[in-house]
């Protein structure tokens, strides 16, 4: 469908047809992000909590931890932060092919940070001994960080829905609100990941 | 922040530009992210890179929900719908930190395991 007059007239921050003047996908996507944050702030403060005291044993966060590979991991996750924001725009715009190699470039980048992610806690369990039962450092690691890759799995999985859906035709530029919604949760992953990155990584190097 | 008022014409020219507007944001974040790596290496006093790697973390996030997730052109409820989860989680992180950032979380010797103790003594 196209597009420059279609653009002109639809204005996708703005919905005439509900009492708040916002899609109502896009408050219950808002709602939903406002109480994740509440659960995952628990998850970093236990982490913060319990790693000042690891059990006998247990190695130092720091010895255990691969700064090049999270750091790498970060970039990852915010390169499809920027291309999921470009597939938004081109739904926008009614370019549905821009949108569809968007879509494939973040769905790709998600699946390269759940690698690393796998590859860092095999590396932990079989390398450094730290699993998520044999100390609380790894409880409180593993869960946090499990906890956020199962958010990257799912945002993977929506995705890759949404990108199989694009091809039936009957995703438009009027149902740009459904890449919007989704747009947004990925981008929460990112941010989720921005907060763990420095509290849970970076600061243990200093 | 809500921009629903603007003219079709202004409205169309606002979307062709964020395109260029998103490359130049995460251009601008993987630097930071490269910033904050320096960071973490640097000869300073503990709380200093500690107040640097927070606020330029803060930065990031600040980018990322206002651009990313376009709050800077959605209608102002978004935002503050979004800030209200984000406060309480900020004051139940800085709760849980006072309440259990000392000695209290420490594991207690008599209820660990026998084999967890012997290795402690």
């Amino acid at each position: 469908m196209s597009s420059d007059a279609a653009t002109a007239t639809i204005d996708h921050h703005f919905d005439p047809t509900t009492s708040t003047g916002i899609p109502n996908k896009k408050v219950l996507m808002w709602a939903f992000l406002a109480s994740d944050c509440m659960f995952f702030g628990c998850l970093i403060s236990t982490h913060l909590i319990y790693r000042l005291h690891p059990p006998p044993g247990t190695p130092p966060a720091r010895q255990v931890f691969s700064i090049e590979l999270t750091s790498f991991s970060t970039f990852i996750l915010l390169m499809s932060s920027l291309m999921m924001a470009l597939a938004v725009n081109a739904i926008q715009k009614g370019n549905l092919k821009s949108m569809r190699w968007s879509l494939l470039t973040t769905i790709f980048f998600g699946c390269i940070f759940l690698g690393c992610q796998v590859y860092e806690f095999r590396n932990f369990v079989y390398e450094k001994h730290l699993t998520i039962t044999n100390s609380i450092l790894g409880t409180t690691f593993f869960t946090l960080t499990g906890t956020h890759g199962l958010h990257v799995l799912v945002g993977v999985i929506w995705l890759s829905g949404m990108l199989l859906y694009s091809f039936t035709g009957r995703l438009t530029e009027k149902e740009a609100i459904d890449v919007e919604s989704m747009g947004l949760y990925w981008h929460f992953v990112d941010i989720v990941w921005i907060v763990i990155f420095t509290a849970v990584y970076l600061l243990e190097y200093i | 922040m809500s921009t629903h008022a603007a003219a079709p014409s202004q409205g169309h020219e606002l979307e062709q530009s964020k395109f260029w507007i998103f490359v130049q944001i995460a251009m601008l974040l993987a630097v930071i992210t490269g910033l904050e790596l320096v960071t973490v290496y640097l000869p300073f006093m503990r709380w200093i890179l500690f107040s640097v790697l927070v606020v330029l973390s803060t930065v990031k996030f600040m980018f990322v929900i206002f651009y990313f997730m376009h709050l800077r052109w959605d209608r102002a409820f978004c935002t503050i719908l979004f800030f209200i989860g984000l406060v309480l989680a900020a004051g139940t992180m800085i709760a849980l930190l006072k309440l259990f950032g000392a000695d209290a979380s420490k594991p207690l010797a008599a209820a660990a395991p026998p084999a967890m103790a012997a290795r402690a003594a």
